[in-house]
């Protein structure tokens, strides 16, 4: 009861109010705010060239995204590249934390070569793969023609299914560390007796991935994919320096179609309703992830 | 259910510092081994080498009469308890249980009666639908040995599965295992570096130290009859009291007070040698009885036990635990008589610590 007095005593609740105010306040600034006025900004036509000033319009851009094919090709693009990317990290990462995971003499090797592609800037890794797949230049053709394959060059980055296929395979490699690294931290948690109890059980190495590593890592991948989802939602940087969006919009996503709208077409109000879009889908995945997390054990 | 031999086993890492030195060994088919030691004596690297979990590096272990160096555990038909349970977190204590069996392609039903049967024995047949985190550690590690239990194996192991749980539930544990193998009639293996565990519930005991093996004998002869110093020190709450003495004549000299041992042989003692002279605290009594021989002591120390008092007494330059009757209540410097019959003192040469004449009596 002396607690519950002390909590009631209102000095002592001024005084909470008055701790919490300084993150409250920072969160509304850089989080509330933002959200709130991009939202608020949806509703009004706000080219910031040649149009009829700040005008409200109600749901008309949204009625225009509803309509705008390039808006729904970008969504298909952003979504597919989720669909690919994100199950290919995580199975490119898991098959990485288990290499790392072995019991090699020096493990601080093994873990920078994990944590390099993850320390790497984004844009970075887009003109370097950009490079890569140069149709003339690039060590994927070069490579291609030693292994006997002959014709002519493929032209990674000027043909739409091959450019989304070159920024997708960047993407993997950019991202599986960081799945990596998450699922090691999950790997090292799980004790080595039951493996020797499994073994002792009488259980082949597979059987002990699939009775034990899987079921054991399952919090972590889905900690790796919440973040990794809701990162390729937004994914810009790779594509941007790569392809720009191109060959005709072939690897153009959401994020880039904003900064499109925004940025180089100055239509803030059309721009902002696509981010409200964005932020509607990253939402809805979140929701989903953390129900899902909520369940495991 | 089957017997196990070691010859020659011995482990190194790296191919440098050896973690055992050529252990040979016999387990009995349904006997109840203990190896006991202090910790990293290699008493669990040889139970794992048993079980396939470590390597041997040179030796035999043959179990059934199978040689199965080069087998791996799931072909090695045995069932080990660890000591933190190692049960699965994410199944049941059913699906905990029947992993083994599953792995093994036994047929549901008889998987079901294996479980129930063991779950009933080990009394946890009410929460079998439950996961291992619900549970309370001596529950969980009931659940480590019905795990074991259902295999129905040729050998148990048991890597100090007590250790982790505390002293009344470790007591009622132990109780429950020495039951069980009386039940079973199984050949079972058990690693602990506590000597009661091991006096009370082996068969026989291996007294290891630094990878060799010291002892190998029934808790009575180990008790009794021990080896070496070593051994002597290890078991025996207190311990076996020893004392620097010399050989004079017939005699052991404990500086001016000395300890007849007519009718011992003490080959390869020459006299004037550096001995060490044990007695167990229960053999130092304060009343003479028989062919007692008196010694002069003076109290240091009383530790009342309740149903006894553990007594340290000054015995010329050394410090003896002599087991009194609780009524004893001499004050610390009181002068008091020890006595001791001559025919329960073990000698032991000071360098080597190895026995030269064992108790004739106990």
């Amino acid at each position: 009861m002396a607690i519950l007095d002390r909590v009631r005593d209102p000095g002592e609740r001024t005084l909470a109010v008055v701790l919490l105010a300084p993150a409250f306040a920072l969160l509304a600034l850089i989080v509330v705010y933002p959200i709130g006025r991009i939202i608020y900004q949806s509703f009004f036509d706000a080219r910031l060239s040649g149009g009829h000033g700040h005008r409200f319009v109600g749901l008309d851009n949204y009625r225009i995204a509803f309509h705008d094919t390039e808006f729904w090709t970008a969504t298909w693009h952003t979504v597919a590249i989720t669909l690919i990317t994100v199950p290919a990290a995580l199975v490119v990462g898991l098959g990485l934390a288990l290499l790392a995971n072995l019991p090699f003499r020096r493990r601080w090797p093994v873990r920078l070569a994990l944590l390099l592609p993850w320390a790497m800037p984004l844009a970075f890794a887009g003109l370097i793969f950009a490079w890569f797949f140069h149709t003339e230049y690039g060590i994927v053709n070069d490579v291609v023609r030693r292994l006997g394959a002959g014709g002519e060059p493929t032209m990674w980055l000027l043909r739409p299914g091959w450019a989304f296929a070159a920024v997708c395979v960047t993407i993997v490699w950019k991202t599986s560390s960081f799945m990596a690294l998450i699922l090691l931290a999950g790997l090292t948690m799980i004790p080595r007796s039951l493996y020797e109890a499994a073994e002792v059980d009488g259980a082949s190495h597979f059987q002990q991935f699939r009775e034990i590593t899987l079921p054991m890592l399952m919090p972590s991948i889905v900690v790796a994919l919440i973040f990794r989802t809701i990162t390729a939602l937004q994914t810009f940087d790779i594509p941007y320096t790569m392809t720009r969006g191109g060959p005709a919009d072939a690897t153009e996503t959401l994020a880039m179609l904003i900064h499109k709208t925004t940025i180089d077409y100055l239509d803030v109000g059309y721009g902002s309703t696509l981010a409200v879009a964005m932020f509607v889908l990253s939402l809805a995945v979140t929701t989903v992830y953390l129900r899902r997390l909520a369940r495991t054990p | 259910m089957a017997d196990v031999a070691l010859r020659g086993v011995s482990k190194s890492y790296d191919g440098r510092s050896d973690v055992l030195h050529g252990i040979d060994l016999d387990v009995r088919h349904g006997e109840f081994v203990v190896f006991v030691g202090p910790s990293g004596c290699g008493k669990s690297t040889l139970l794992r080498m048993i079980a396939g979990l470590e390597s041997i590096t040179a030796g035999e272990v043959r179990i059934g009469g199978q040689v199965v160096n080069a087998l791996p555990p799931r072909s090695r038909d045995i069932a080990m308890v660890f000591q933190d349970y190692a049960l699965y977190p994410h199944k049941t204590l059913f699906e905990n249980m029947a992993f083994g069996l599953r792995l093994r392609k036994t047929p549901e039903d008889e998987i079901r009666r294996r479980v129930m049967d063991a779950a009933k024995l080990l009394r946890i047949d009410g929460m079998l639908d439950r996961r291992p985190a619900a549970l309370s550690g001596g529950q969980r590690q009931r659940v480590a040995i019905g795990r074991a239990i259902v295999r129905e194996p040729k050998v148990f192991l048991f890597d100090e599965p007590l250790s982790n749980l505390d002293a009344q539930l470790r007591n009622e544990m132990r109780s429950e295992i020495k039951r069980l193998h009386q039940r079973l009639g199984a050949t079972i293996i058990y690693v602990t570096h506590d000597q009661v565990e091991a006096m009370t519930l082996a068969d026989r005991i291996a007294v290891l130290s630094g990878g060799h093996r010291m002892q190998y004998d029934t808790p009575d002869a180990i008790y009794h009859r021990p080896a070496t110093t070593f051994v002597a020190g290890f078991i025996g709450a207190p311990p076996m009291n020893l004392v620097d003495c010399r050989l004079d004549g017939d005699a052991a000299d404990l500086g001016g007070v000395r300890v007849p041992l007519a009718s011992r042989s003490l080959a390869g003692a020459a006299r004037g040698a550096a001995l060490k002279l044990g007695v167990r605290p229960e053999n130092l009594r304060l009343a003479r009885a028989g062919a007692d021989i008196a010694l002069p002591a003076a109290v240091c120390l009383l530790e009342p036990l309740g149903a006894e008092v553990l007594v340290t007494l000054k015995l010329g330059a050394a410090e003896v635990v002599a087991r009194c009757p609780a009524a004893f209540r001499e004050p610390p410097g009181t002068p008091v008589t020890l006595y001791v019959d001559p025919s329960h003192v073990a000698l032991f040469d000071a360098a080597s610590g190895t026995a030269l004449s064992a108790p004739s009596a106990h």
